[in-house]
């Protein structure tokens, strides 16, 4: 979930002191966190973007709390274009769409540019999936000239922001900050052509890199442009709307920008309306809540909306910046939310149903059971491992193509998937040798192999001692008894050779023509990987050879 | 007076501050006896048993390669055959060269190293303390322990290069009689009767004339430990037990899954952050997996299509994975029941099972974490009812004051998410998530059903409930077997 840092002492200044914050904010689907130093960290929920903003988070807050309702006509935009982007075709294959905001009387006072520019980075970074997807820039507008186009080309210069010099764009890439962080999209192709925007004299920004240094907006800007492009119509349409939004809520004039194609021409942002239909009956069903007895009108009035009662539905009017807005059950979960989750009466479930565990979880229970009255204490380990553990201080050999393995972990703990279960046992009693002997130890648990590419999933159970005088008739005897228990009675203990093992104390259990497992006295060899100096005997037995799941 | 003590107190009689080594071979009791008797003795003033620090060191496997030359010494060497002077681009070993410098030996001067004086010296003799240290260390390791006490300036360093490693352990030095001890010993010689009962004992009849020998029932007993199960089992089936009891049927579901039903069935964008490497164990072996139900895959083709505007890509879905969380195996089963017959709804199901997170591991993070899921399905189910279900299962474990909050989730609306109140932090803990499933999922999973889902993380909860008196994950599947032995009982 995406987090917005703010100094709460700007929540303070419009009426909502930290406590207040604290219980308002939950309520609204939002957590917040406030440190001693007045910094509130607010996590957001990932589906509105229009709460990464400090005004959204203000709107919002005024709505619900009533203390500003929302008006019919409020988001307008002027008549008048003052501003026009030209499109060039070279664009087109790597990032065709541009929309611009052209907005006058703009409060960057105080902390607010920072906060803007904040929302900016945070919003290209869920919404617009690193930049990629979608970029915005922020311009003072008065430090344009002329027109704008929007074009892409392998080289040109410009001065990135922060830089007091010319620099040419493949210098942006290799030594600009940020052209190493987001150049990475381009490294696929030799000589990329980047795109860019330039007014009448200069290179505005290189796209979705860095903009320029001569256009930087700061505290005094009054007027301001903004450039958002991207791969998507819909998502550079939906941004343009969402940002014009809030710089209206804040008390500013937005004027649209032309923006000519090729072949057509469209002005942005454009605000189309949005009605959409809530009915009465579906919301009480969804939610178990007699909605009729309450005003309605007003929940949707706390959420942002204006509304109109019509016959047994709501009509909402959605605002423009509510991109996730696009079926009745938003309107419903709205609804919820301004009535209160907590204020729901709980409604029992009705109809019998009877419960049932898993016959699996029962027998593993079972046998966990059996294994404790042997003295064998358990052991929970992560099916997670590496080839060190699981096969070569163990002396067994892996082929690739037969275990499942991890493409690309983080640690080099976790790289693949255990094909058993003794290694870890063995890695157990080697984090262990402080303690008093005898350990004894069993695990019941998952482990994967592979054959081509199919996955089998067995389980199997698993156990290790370790003491002075551990040996192969004390690890028989409890094998013989576990079998016994499992009423396998129809089993052969055959000879067999592992490399984990002792050669001729090493035997495997074979019934009905399979192998149900095998045990022995641990090898030296093996014992001195693991820092082991007392004998160890162990075996490892499949419960179910494959797990085949009823879905 | 126990037997073990009599037997200690008379070996140490003989001789002053013995170490347990030898105490064994002079008295024939072992190294755990020992211990027990000392440590009763020294709790009534009998015995006085002095500890110490002891450094053990071992040879790494790195170091073995260094037993010959060290790489600093092949670098004078080098030096010395090229005339003293070599570009430093041209000398592999950049080790050999840094220590090199360190001692001395050569000098750098514009990407050039020349051999000093002390370095023409070093190449000639082949004599270096530290390799000679080394040397020392690994043939003499079992002996090792008060000399390398005196060696520290060395030993520090070789451990620094993870040549060695140093291992330090309190134990036991010396064990001596005290003078209450020597007393108790004349005491207990007077003391007469049958010690320990036998068989020919109890046939003879002997005990009835010469009557029992009392025993110190203070003395404290050797601390035994019960074999146990993990506490995790233990928790997980407390938790089963309570969704049993409300009529919920358990299943489970694949470990390694397919995108698809870990992702896309739960209608999690294509392109969304969490499918990204940081987050999810993507398989390089087998990097995909069938999608074996046509029809599935075809309707949620259509729902990402439709409610993301954005292409779906098949082989996006069909890659392999760790599933990260439980409800892959919710989505599973509401699949599984829209293709049943005669089911009699409403239907309520649990799961519990591991889920992973591609994490940097440390003492705060695991990669493998456990999950509850649940999903009760049916007609006219509401808000209310998940609430109601949630507030009833958790009541049971004791917790009544739940607050109940919005949030949002990919595959529910409305979305939900319990917290309560810890005291201890001052402060509310998520519990929970859950809500209605989207209309979109239940439509592609082939049913006009209504499904509540909540998902619980049982490994935090296990945590910040303190039911184990351990704050971290990894301390609970260590599995340190002294650990597992004298673990706390679960407080549920």
């Amino acid at each position: 979930m995406p987090v917005v840092a703010f100094d709460v002492k700007d929540f303070e200044e419009r009426g909502y002191p930290a406590k207040r914050l604290q219980e308002l904010l939950p309520s609204l689907g939002m957590e917040a966190e406030i440190a001693e130093s007045g910094e509130i960290k607010i996590e957001t929920m990932p589906n509105r973007p229009d709460l990464l903003d400090f005004i959204g988070i203000i709107r919002a807050l005024d709505h619900f709390t009533g203390k500003r309702s929302p008006r019919e006509n409020f988001y307008k935009i002027e008549k008048e274009p003052v501003l026009v982007i030209d499109v060039d075709p070279s664009v087109k294959k790597i990032r065709p769409y541009i929309a611009g905001i052209v907005a006058e009387n703009v409060d960057f006072s105080g902390n607010l540019l920072k906060y803007a520019i904040n929302f900016t980075n945070k919003f290209t970074e869920t919404y617009g999936r690193k930049r990629r997807k979608l970029a915005l820039g922020i311009h003072n507008l008065d430090r344009i000239k002329g027109n704008i186009t929007y074009a892409a080309a392998e080289e040109g210069k410009m001065t990135p922001l922060d830089e007091s010099g010319e620099v040419s764009f493949s210098d942006v890439l290799k030594k600009n900050e940020k052209g190493i962080e987001y150049g990475g999209m381009y490294s696929s192709q030799k000589k990329p052509k980047l795109p860019f925007i330039k007014d009448g004299e200069k290179v505005l920004a290189v796209i979705p890199i860095v903009q320029c240094e001569q256009t930087r907006a700061k505290e005094d800007t009054k007027n301001i442009f903004i450039d958002i492009t991207g791969t998507s119509e819909v998502a550079v349409e939906n941004a343009a709307n969402l940002i014009a939004a809030a710089l209206i809520y804040s008390g500013a004039t937005i004027y649209p920008v032309t923006v000519n194609y090729r072949k057509s021409a469209v002005q942005t942002p454009e605000f189309k309306e949005k009605q959409m239909k809530m009915s009465l009956r579906r919301a009480e069903f969804t939610l178990g809540v007699a909605l009729g007895r309450h005003n309605v009108v007003g929940l949707a009035n706390k959420m942002g909306y204006t509304a109109a009662k019509y016959g047994n539905s709501i009509v909402f009017f959605v605002p423009p910046y509510r991109l996730d807005v696009i079926s009745e059950r938003d309107l419903i979960e709205d609804v919820a939310i301004a009535f209160g989750y907590d204020n729901i009466t709980p409604l029992p479930v009705t109809g019998v149903a009877d419960g049932l565990a898993q016959d699996t979880a029962e027998q593993e229970n079972r046998l966990a059971t059996s294994m404790v009255g042997l003295g064998y204490t358990e052991a929970i380990n992560s099916i997670l491992t590496n080839e060190i553990t699981n096969f070569e201080n163990v002396q067994h050999k892996y082929k690739e193509g037969e275990y499942v393995q991890i493409a690309d972990a983080k640690t080099e703990q976790t790289t693949m998937v255990r094909t058993d279960i003794v290694p870890c046992l063995m890695q157990n009693l080697s984090i262990s040798t402080n303690e008093k002997m005898p350990q004894r130890l069993f695990e019941i648990g998952r482990v994967f192999s592979l054959d081509g590419s199919t996955i089998r999933e067995s389980s199997k159970l698993a156990f290790v001692a370790e003491h002075s005088r551990a040996n192969f008739s004390e690890i028989r005897s409890s094998v013989e008894a576990m079998l016994k228990l499992s009423r396998i009675d129809d089993y052969k203990i055959e000879a067999t050779n592992d490399a984990s093992y002792i050669e001729g104390r090493c035997a495997k259990v074979v019934s009905n023509g399979s192998t149900l497992g095998i045990f022995g006295e641990i090898h030296p060899k093996v014992l001195s990987r693991f820092g082991l100096e007392e004998p160890v005997v162990a075996a490892e037995l499949v419960i179910i050879k494959e797990i085949r799941y009823e879905v | 007076m126990h037997e073990y003590e009599i037997k200690l107190l008379n070996g140490l009689k003989e001789k002053k501050g013995q170490s347990i080594g030898q105490l064994e071979k002079s008295i024939g009791l072992s190294q755990d006896s020992i211990l027990w008797a000392a440590e009763n003795l020294s709790k009534s003033g009998a015995v006085v048993v002095e500890r110490g620090a002891v450094r053990s060191v071992s040879v790494t496997k790195e170091g073995e390669g260094y037993l010959k030359q060290f790489p600093e010494e092949g670098v004078v060497r080098l030096l010395e055959k090229s005339g003293g002077r070599e570009k430093i681009a041209g000398i592999k070993d950049k080790i050999g060269v840094i220590w090199a410098k360190k001692n001395g030996w050569i000098s750098i001067d514009n990407g050039l190293a020349s051999l000093t004086q002390s370095g023409r010296e070093a190449a000639k003799e082949g004599q270096y303390e530290l390799r000679e240290a080394f040397n020392w260390i690994y043939s003499d390791q079992p002996k090792m322990n008060e000399k390398a006490a005196s060696m520290k300036g060395v030993v520090d360093i070789l451990a620094k290069r993870n040549l060695i490693e140093v291992d330090e352990k309190n134990v036991i030095l010396a064990i001596s009689i005290t003078k209450e001890g020597l007393a108790m010993l004349s005491g207990a010689k007077a003391e007469k009767g049958v010690d320990a009962l036998t068989r020919d004992i109890i046939k003879s009849g002997i005990w009835e004339r010469q009557g029992f020998k009392p025993y110190n029932i203070n003395a404290p007993g050797e601390t035994v430990y019960p074999a146990r199960m993990h506490p995790f089992r233990e928790f997980s089936n407390f938790l089963r037990q309570k969704w049993l009891e409300m009529g919920f049927i358990e299943v489970s579901g694949p470990i390694v899954e397919t995108a698809f039903w870990n992702f896309d069935a739960l209608f999690s964008p294509q392109d969304h952050p969490t499918r990204e490497m940081q987050d999810t164990f993507f398989l390089s072996n087998p990097e995909s997996l069938t999608i074996e139900d046509l029809e599935t895959l075809q309707k949620v083709r259509k729902m990402h299509i439709k409610g993301w505007k954005e292409q779906w890509n098949e082989e996006i879905a069909s890659e392999a994975v760790l599933r990260t969380h439980t409800t892959s195996v919710s989505a599973r089963y509401m699949r599984k029941l829209a293709t049943t017959l005669n089911a009699n709804y409403p239907l309520k199901l649990f799961s519990i099972g591991s889920v992973f997170r591609n994490e940097n591991l440390d003492y705060k993070h695991l990669a493998e974490l456990h999950q509850l899921d649940g999903i009760i399905v049916g007609d006219n189910l509401t808000l209310a009812n998940l609430i109601d279900t949630l507030r009833k299962f958790f009541s049971k474990l004791g917790m009544d004051n739940i607050k109940i909050h919005p949030q949002y989730f990919p595959f529910t609306e409305p979305s939900l998410e319990g917290l309560y109140y810890d005291e201890e932090h001052g402060d509310y803990i998520e519990l929970f998530g859950g809500g209605i499933i989207r209309k979109e999922i239940t439509k592609a999973m082939g049913t006009d059903k209504t499904v509540l889902a909540w998902g619980i993380g049982v490994d935090r909860f296990l945590l910040n409930r303190n039911i184990l008196g351990v704050d971290s994950l990894p301390a609970i599947f260590k599995n340190n077997v002294g650990w597992l032995r004298s673990r706390e009982n679960l407080k549920v």
